[in-house]
């Protein structure tokens, strides 16, 4: 039982990204390469402040501020350099390793035996489970916050870039800052994650933000196939729908170690899994038409 | 606005005048110091290496020496930079720590000599040449495979099954050559000391709670510490899912024992890279590398962590020292 508890858990971890990727996305069309970065960023700032004895609770409106700043300069390059959005993304995250090596000082730092935000509240006796609970807490209160922030004019503005930037600008609203403030909320999320890995694996790597950006779009993508297939247009369900995805996707990947697949298929099964997902509401839609 | 048009161009002007190549001071030697990614346990090697040159004459601190020291941080791309910049300075010799960057150095340079320090032997590292001859620019200290069977022939000596068959559970690295090498070689060894291996693999430090579950889920007795760069990055996360499910970890790296596996036997890194020293020394004083060759690594220890040993109530022969 607790190999699937630390597996949802670890897909917890992975929300506040998918959550980020699918604003970039799905609000501005961009694919956001920043992710890979921010992520890192996120974990690497975590790491340094609880190994200098900081409170979870200073270090998470630094790890917004950080995470928020690296999307903002995306936003910034992409905007008014006019250079292309993916571009914009791949320099600034080039330049976050460096940022990233900086600030840790070394490639990797283990977290043993410093107080972190799922040591320092004890809701249930079980480590893992404890763990569980307030990752659980924080994600409900992370998807409340962005989903209200969509509801309100500013986020309906924001979703509209997306759909249709020249219109909104005949409306007097300024697409340029739009952008800019989704990639910094977008990044700020992404951030956020890295500072639940990091807390919840007790170790920061200057790696392991590597190809996040592929967790966080399966994830938004297992949940785009639903939305799409359901014809779903309520934004609350449609964000359950990405935190479910990023625990989906992370449940694949136990599904596949439990089954027992030559470790040489591993990738390619997880693939096929994720493929099957997502195209089962094509494949009935054949059907019927 | 004209002035700004000629900016750019002028700035590039600028820096391409200032390169300048650096003045190579003829007088004390130069010693390249490559070091593939950062870990406390590798670094001891360098001070081993430094210290080696110290004793016989060459130190900063005199400046009869200057030793370049470069970390690439876990970044092939940057270690082969790294290195090729060094061949470009032309430095006296290369001193590589652990096998990445020594094969790096292989590649790059057939002139300058390379001096190793945790690395294995040539042809674990496959860079023999077609009939069978380790480069004649390598030296240093090399070690083989044979010290994975002592530190795996601990396990079952130290541990009773749960069932009829002792398990072991272990992670490997895809990507990395010698992580491979050691899993066949402890497959073939379990094979004739009735042991189970369930082996997993593990090629980002990201999935390895993942993996280290799920191969707990399969009712390992014991999880044997593959020491690979994933295992060294994800090593706490690792300890503390063994840790929940009771399960001991050993491992055949001293550095390891210290982060809380239960036993090692193997190289002591500090030794390894004050061998590998003091054959550079001998390389600095007579200028030549005749009668150098890639040695064996000499010291190897045993080791455990009394606080681990304790936990799982294992007793540990009288031949094992404690970590410190």
């Amino acid at each position: 039982m607790d190999f699937y508890l630390t597996t949802v858990t670890l897909g917890l971890c992975y929300a506040a990204l998918a959550l980020g990727i699918f604003i970039s996305m799905k609000i501005f069309n961009i694919p956001d390469i920043t992710t890979d970065g921010s992520y890192t960023l996120g974990g690497a700032v975590t790491a340094v402040m609880l190994t200098h004895h900081q409170s979870s609770y200073v270090i998470l409106p630094a790890v917004i501020i950080a995470g928020g700043i690296a999307g903002a300069l995306t936003g910034l390059i992409h905007t008014k350099l006019k250079i292309n959005a993916l571009l914009a993304g791949i320099l600034v995250m080039t330049a976050l390793y460096s940022v990233n090596l900086t600030i840790m000082g070394r490639s990797n730092i283990p977290l043993s035996n410093v107080a972190s935000l799922f040591s320092s509240v004890q809701i249930v006796a079980d480590a893992n489970q404890n763990t569980f609970w307030i990752l659980l807490l924080f994600v409900v209160l992370i998807t409340f916050l962005i989903g209200y922030l969509l509801k309100t004019d500013f986020g309906i503005a924001m979703r509209a870039t997306g759909n249709s930037e020249s219109m909104i600008r005949a409306l007097g609203v300024n697409t340029d800052r739009m952008k800019i403030t989704g990639l910094a909320l977008a990044n700020a999320l992404t951030a956020l994650s890295g500072y639940f890995f990091v807390q919840s694996q007790d170790f920061a790597d200057i790696n392991m933000g590597i190809g996040i950006v592929i967790v966080g779009l399966g994830s938004v993508i297992i949940a785009e196939s639903i939305i799409n297939w359901l014809r779903i247009t309520s934004v609350w369900l449609s964000l359950i729908l990405v935190l479910a995805g990023a625990v989906v996707f992370q449940l694949v990947l136990a599904v596949t170690l439990a089954i027992g697949v030559d470790p040489n298929m591993l990738k390619i099964v997880t693939a096929v899994f994720v493929l099957l997902i997502v195209s089962l509401p094509r494949l009935s839609s054949l059907r019927s038409s | 606005m004209k002035f700004f048009k000629y900016l750019p161009i002028t700035f590039l002007l600028i820096a391409i005048v200032s390169c300048k190549p650096k003045p190579k001071s003829v007088t004390i030697p130069v010693v390249g110091f490559v070091d593939a990614f950062e870990d406390a346990t590798i670094a001891q090697a360098r001070t081993g290496f430094t210290d080696a040159l110290k004793k016989e004459g060459f130190s900063e601190a005199k400046k009869t020496v200057q030793i370049e020291y470069s970390n690439a941080q876990g970044n092939i791309p940057t270690l082969t930079q790294i290195v090729n910049h060094f061949v470009s300075e032309n430095v006296d010799l290369l001193a590589t720590c652990t096998t990445l960057s020594t094969v790096t150095a292989i590649q790059k340079t057939k002139t300058i000599p390379i001096f190793a320090m945790v690395a294995p032997v040539p042809e674990r590292m496959k860079v023999l040449d077609a009939s069978g001859k380790a480069p004649a620019n390598l030296f240093g200290a090399v070690e083989d495979l044979n010290y994975i069977d002592t530190s795996f022939t601990i396990i079952p000596k130290l541990l009773k099954p749960k069932g009829a068959k002792l398990v072991i559970g272990m992670i490997y690295n895809q990507s990395e050559p010698q992580s491979t090498d050691a899993l066949n070689r402890i497959k073939s060894l379990a094979e004739k000391q009735n042991v189970t291996i369930v082996a997993l693999p593990l090629n980002s430090s990201a999935d390895a709670q993942l993996v280290t579950q799920s191969l707990l889920n399969k009712n390992i007795d014991a999880f044997f510490a593959n020491p690979d760069n994933t295992v060294f990055a994800a090593f706490e996360t690792i300890l503390k899912s063994c840790n929940q499910k009771n399960v001991p970890i050993f491992t055949s790296e001293a550095g390891l024992v210290q982060r809380g596996a239960v036993a090692a036997f193997g190289a002591d890194i500090y030794q390894w890279g004050y061998q590998a020293g003091e054959q550079a020394a001998y390389f600095l004083k007579n200028h030549k590398t005749d009668g150098l060759a890639p040695q064996m690594v000499k010291i190897r220890k045993r080791v455990y962590n009394p606080a681990a040993a304790k936990k799982y109530n294992i007793t540990v022969p009288s031949d094992f020292e404690a970590v410190k």
